[in-house]
């Protein structure tokens, strides 16, 4: 690809600034970045899902046109975007062969043929997958392998994969580079979009480097090192670490008792017998891997869901099945995972997205008070640095500004016990630090704070205590203490250990009552 | 202060309208020339006939005042993604209540018994559109295909009424007796049929601003509009938001209701208020849910009726061609294509 | 039911469940393909108004059936074009095809027969009315099933290919994977549009049909004669869980009301009014009903 440009006019941003890039026949390819470097865009441009404003691509020498994912199938070229395209209820047969069918007197869909064929596939790359499996029933590795069998099927020879490992386990990121790796051995070519060092030593031969919508770097993997391409991404040394005082714990404030939560239609419960405990200045981070847990727990949490059974309390006084109107009443603080639809609403202006849990503060015989809104406003707006105007709609800041407001809104009254959902997901890296920055603060306030997260290193790095889910269930509740490894929580994250009993004796001596 | 959204907004929105209006303008004058054998003087009747004597003017601006409460019925249901397609049957039934208590009350002071025959037909519009409304809160019925359905039911059994009962014998009209003359609201434009009732309307759109923009529960309201889930996570009763703007909307249909018989017909007739709900949900798109601006909106659809009126009256064609111009607007008024268009205008221009 | 007068209701209940099941099922296309389809309403009142039309001036059943389709299906690519590529919301959209149709229709019939009542035609062929070999012999069912006109037949036909080319072609597989998540389905390289597009058209096109039902079987054009039957159609969808076989028993039920109404209009001295409301009466507890059951089923 050459001096590729591309700028969103709706956002007014130039994610990709004259990029080239150059893969070679029958490599793996790393293409590295921050979030928000170019690297997806220029990855869908190749793949016909964004056009370019200029430049061109060529492809085995020759140049060529690529409107649509159906031109780049074409010349053989396939991709596995970040957010799986799935079907969840297709089997895996169908989501496969949807767009090119197999067809049995030219009209009628042969599905014995999509499922020979199908089954073929997995049998030659030895994918362990059950092709007549409704989608929405299997892990997420899993996903990620029917992303793959599509491309496959297409006859992919050039596959591009977009973060591949971000929702993956240790265990099912190797599996996925075992199958990378023989597909360069059947003569596939492969570019990985990937902002983590480690796997681009792992895997790639040669690494792109993108910053701000720049090419900065073309290396050999062999040539260089996790540090210098560290520098080159973002231009300065940084590693995860975040400064964590020592403090004692104090009173417990919030506790989950054996929380258990089902749904109808399914045998296996969402939640199953959660305890987890919360005390002031203590952080608590839950890890998983999506689809275990994380999700509902969050939602039980916060009151937005009711628990089948189990018990809820917040300073010793129980908050069991209470309506999210009432838990706000309590002054409880939740930053959502999904900040886009749950936590903002985006075609409202700042201000009101600003004021939603608050506004009865601002309110006298049913009336809002301007003024005192806009003062309240305008304050929050400086203390938290916020880039846009309090009457825009919140939709058009940047994704960092809009956690911000989040943040502002949650922590703008005393509470003692704050659930950080994701916090840092899909924020650049000056944003995640103003978070971090942020919980650790509220912490030395005294506040307990829930931290669920499938980010691993973050989970590691902030928290006190450290609990896993595995299929709705703790299976590792333990102090942070440098024994852990990531590798021992990646274990325990992927359900390959299950032996807590050692770390129950840990939880018992800290006084939970389970 | 100013909640909602921003000027920029406004002003885009602003254009994209006149975009759409000048269209359908367009499409009348196509029209016409297609199916009028004397283009030139219907082009002239429908446009400019309206405002040609004190008479056509004064009428045109009768029939924006059903069009205002109708609109706002419309116009905050839809703010709070409520959707209230029963408006016919609404008003319809509303205007019959009005009626019967006024002929119930054949000697009772006018204010009194013109204040209790609107409660009447508040009360009645609230009840049938907050019956989907409750429907929708309960078991998460769609209240878009319940209320329209209602109505059409409705409408048969108001025609009973009308025809059947209440029948006015001495009259070939099929309609109910004349209510009392102490009722009738007071005229201000003679010899055209305009009331008192527009300033009304009008009052109640001011209010209606004010509701939805400066208080507690138009804020909740909103806000579930534009998104449920994070209304719910930010405390707010969205259940409650439900059922409200139902039985807003309803009271407001009623109110149209009651004033087209207090204040223009002063008796039920068969299928008089036809056209008025949907009419609303026009009124509605053009002002884009804005309270204030459902009164020009009601005042511009006032006009479309009533140069379709005139064009019909003193040339060849038929109202119904007032029908398909609605039909275009309603058909470009959400095209978010014509609002790409504008802001692109806007930076090539701001660049 | 023993009455002797249950063999005519039936046969008449088949006969009215015409107009709903075509409606239906092609509003079954648009509601797979995620879009709520509002317009049947008006695309039915086309095809009703433009089949009888050209069957008048062509004087050939056949030509005047298409061409009234053909203008049904027109319209819907109108109303889908305005909706899908200008992006307009398509619940406006539908009520503004379901405001255009008697518009257009009033304003087409004063312009040429000066009259804006019932239009009645003298030279409308018969609609050919078919027996049914097989069932000849077996006499209750031959008496309630055979001797329909051909839309009656072709109304069933039209189910079935219905249902085979929703889950038996590449076609099907890709308009339920669009109603499903048009997001991954851009990803596959398929346009959701187009595929919307045509969910339209087909929706313009079974409307046009049992349109034209309506107003081929009286010979006449009567205003407003559809009178809510696509919106009453909207709900047998939606009763008949999304399911061809679902929608056939949902359109019996409202059809099988519709023709007891009638029936009991011509013997008691219930007000004609009152009969006319109970098919929505109906349709809407019904709709009631099923949300009810769902809300208690998902509960538990």
């Amino acid at each position: 690809m050459r001096e590729i440009t591309k700028y969103y006019v709706e956002s007014g941003v130039l994610a990709n600034d004259r990029v080239s890039l150059e893969v070679k026949d029958n490599e793996i390819h790393a293409l590295i970045g921050e979030n928000g470097a170019g690297k997806s865009t220029l990855m869908k441009i190749l793949y016909g899902l964004e056009r370019a404003d200029s430049g061109k691509i060529l492809f085995r020498g020759k140049q060529v046109s690529i409107t649509s994912p159906r031109d780049a199938n074409a010349l053989g070229i396939g991709m596995v975007q970040q957010h799986f395209r799935l079907i969840p209820q297709y089997t895996v047969t169908e989501n496969v062969i949807l767009g090119i069918e197999p067809t049995k007197r030219r009209i009628l869909l042969d599905k014995g043929r999509a499922r020979r064929e199908v089954s073929a596939i997995a049998k030659k790359f030895s994918l362990n997958i059950d092709c007549s499996a409704p989608v929405g029933d299997l892990s997420v590795g899993q996903m990620q392998i029917v992303e793959i069998m599509k491309l496959l099927y297409r006859k992919a020879s050039f596959l591009i994969l977009d973060e591949p490992t971000s929702v993956l386990t240790r265990q099912e990121i190797d599996n996925l580079f075992g199958i990378l790796k023989s597909f360069k051995k059947q003569g596939k070519t492969i570019v990985l979009i990937t902002h983590k060092l480690d796997e681009v030593s792992e895997i790639s031969e040669r690494v792109t480097v993108l910053r701000h919508g720049k090419r900065v770097a073309v290396r050999d993997t062999s040539d260089t090192n996790p540090s210098e391409l560290s520098r080159l991404m973002i231009g300065r040394e940084v590693a995860l670490h975040v400064e964590r005082p020592e403090l004692a714990r104090g009173k417990p404030v919030y506790r989950l008792e054996s929380i258990t939560l089902r749904e109808k239609g399914r045998n296996v419960p969402l939640l199953d017998r959660v305890t987890i405990e919360v005390h002031q200045h203590e952080i608590v981070g839950v890890a998983g891997v999506s689809g275990n847990g994380l999700s509902e727990l969050e939602d039980v949490a916060s009151g937005l869901r009711k628990v089948t059974e189990g018990h809820i309390f917040h300073n010793e006084e129980e908050i069991t099945n209470l309506t999210s109107i009432e838990l706000r009443e309590m002054g409880l603080a939740y930053v959502p995972a999904d900040r886009l639809f749950r936590g903002s609403s985006l075609q409202s202006s700042v201000t009101e997205n600003m004021i939603i849990c608050n506004h009865h503060y601002f309110i006298k015989r049913g009336i809002l008070n301007g003024k005192k809104i806009s003062q309240f406003v305008r304050e929050l707006t400086e203390k938290y640095s916020i880039m846009g105007e309090p009457d825009v709609p919140i939709g058009t800041l940047s994704g960092g500004n809009i956690q911000k407001v989040i943040l502002a809104r949650e922590l703008s009254s005393d509470t003692d016990f704050i659930i950080f959902a994701e916090p840092t997901w899909g924020l650049d890296v000056s944003s995640s630090e103003f978070v971090y920055r942020k919980i650790i603060e509220l912490r030395s306030e005294g506040a307990g704070i829930l931290l669920i997260s499938s980010n691993l290193d973050e989970v590691m790095a902030l928290s006190d205590t450290i609990v896993v889910m595995y299929k709705g269930r703790v299976v590792m509740y333990s102090e942070n203490k440098p024994s852990l490894t990531k590798e021992l929580i990646g274990e325990y994250m992927l359900g390959l250990r299950d032996d807590f009993r050692e770390v129950q004796s840990v939880k018992d001596s800290r006084g939970v009552q389970s | 202060m100013k909640l909602g959204a921003g000027r920029s907004e406004f002003f885009i929105n602003f254009i994209a309208i006149l975009i759409t209006l000048s269209i359908a303008f367009v499409a009348v004058i196509v029209l016409i020339f297609l199916l009028s054998s004397q283009p030139i003087d219907t082009i002239y009747y429908f446009f400019i006939g309206p405002f040609t004597n004190r008479y056509y003017l004064g009428n045109m601006l009768n029939t924006s005042i059903p069009l205002i409460f109708t609109g706002l019925g419309i116009a905050i249901a839809f703010k709070s993604s409520v959707f209230n397609l029963g408006g016919e049957g609404q008003v319809y039934a509303a205007a019959l209540v009005t009626t019967v208590i006024c002929l119930a009350l054949p000697t009772a002071n006018g204010y009194f018994g013109g204040t209790l025959a609107l409660a009447g037909a508040a009360l009645t519009g609230s009840f049938l559109a907050g019956l989907s409304g409750y429907f929708r809160m309960k078991w998460g019925t769609d209240e878009l295909i319940s209320s329209y359905l209602l109505s059409a039911s409705i409408i048969m059994v108001v025609n009973y009424f009308i025809t059947g009962p209440l029948n006015d014998p001495t009259n070939n009209l099929l309609a109910t007796k004349l209510i009392g003359s102490q009722y009738f609201l007071l005229k201000i434009m003679p010899p055209s049929k305009l009331d008192i009732g527009i300033f009304i309307a009008i009052a109640t759109a001011v209010v209606a601003f004010f509701f939805m923009y400066h208080t507690h529960a138009g804020y909740e309201m909103r806000m579930c509009g534009l998104n449920r889930e994070f209304s719910r996570y930010g405390g707010i009763d969205t259940a409650r938001y439900l059922i409200l703007p139902m039985l807003i909307s309803g009271l407001l249909h009623g109110l149209a209701g009651g004033f087209i018989v207090l204040g223009t017909y002063h008796k039920a007739i068969k299928e008089f208020s036809f056209g008025m709900g949907w009419n609303g949900i026009a009124v509605a798109l053009i002002a884009r849910n804005n309270p204030l601006a459902v009164i020009p909106a009601a005042f511009f659809f006032a006009y479309l009726d009533a140069g379709a009126k005139a064009a019909m009256l003193h040339s060849d064609v038929t109202f119904e061609i007032a029908a398909i111009v609605q039909a275009i607007i309603y058909y470009l008024v959400t095209a978010k294509v014509i609002y790409r268009f504008i802001r692109y205008r806007k930076r090539v221009i701001n660049a | 039911m023993h009455s002797p007068y249950s063999i005519p209701v039936l046969h008449n209940t088949i006969r009215i469940m015409t107009p709903f099941l075509f409606a239906a099922i092609g509003g079954l296309f648009t509601e797979l393909a995620g879009m709520l389809n509002i317009a049947l309403e008006g695309l039915m009142l086309i095809g009703a108004f433009f089949s009888v039309i050209f069957t008048a001036f062509t004087g050939n059943l056949f030509l005047g059936l298409t061409l009234g389709i053909l203008s049904s299906v027109l319209v819907a690519l109108i109303f889908g074009w305005i909706s899908l590529y200008l992006k307009a919301n398509i619940f406006i959209t539908g009520l503004a095809t379901n405001l255009l149709a008697p518009g257009l229709t009033t304003v087409l019939a004063f312009q040429i027969f000066g009259n804006k009542g019932v239009i009645r035609f003298e030279n409308i062929p018969n609609l050919t009315h078919i027996t049914i070999p097989i069932i000849r012999r077996i006499p209750l069912l031959n008496d309630i099933l055979s001797g329909h006109n051909f839309l009656v037949y072709l109304s069933w036909l039209t189910v079935i290919i219905a249902a085979i080319v929703i889950y038996e072609t590449p076609f099907g597989l890709r308009l339920r994977a669009t109603g499903l998540n048009p997001r991954a389905i851009e990803s596959y390289g398929l346009k959701p549009r187009r595929i919307q597009l045509a969910a339209i058209l087909i929706s313009g096109f079974t409307c046009g049909l049992g349109g034209s039902m309506l107003s081929l079987e009286m010979g006449a054009f009567v205003p407003n004669l559809t009178a809510g039957r696509g919106w009453i159609a909207l709900v047998a969808i939606y009763l008949g869980s999304k399911r061809p076989l679902g929608i056939v028993i949902a359109s019996f039920v409202f059809a099988l009301t519709e023709s007891i109404s009638n029936y009991v209009q011509g013997i008691t001295s219930v007000p004609a009014d009152f009969i006319l409301a109970t098919p929505y009466m109906v349709t809407l507890l019904a709709m009631i009903g099923w949300s009810v059951w769902q809300y208690y089923r998902a509960k538990e």
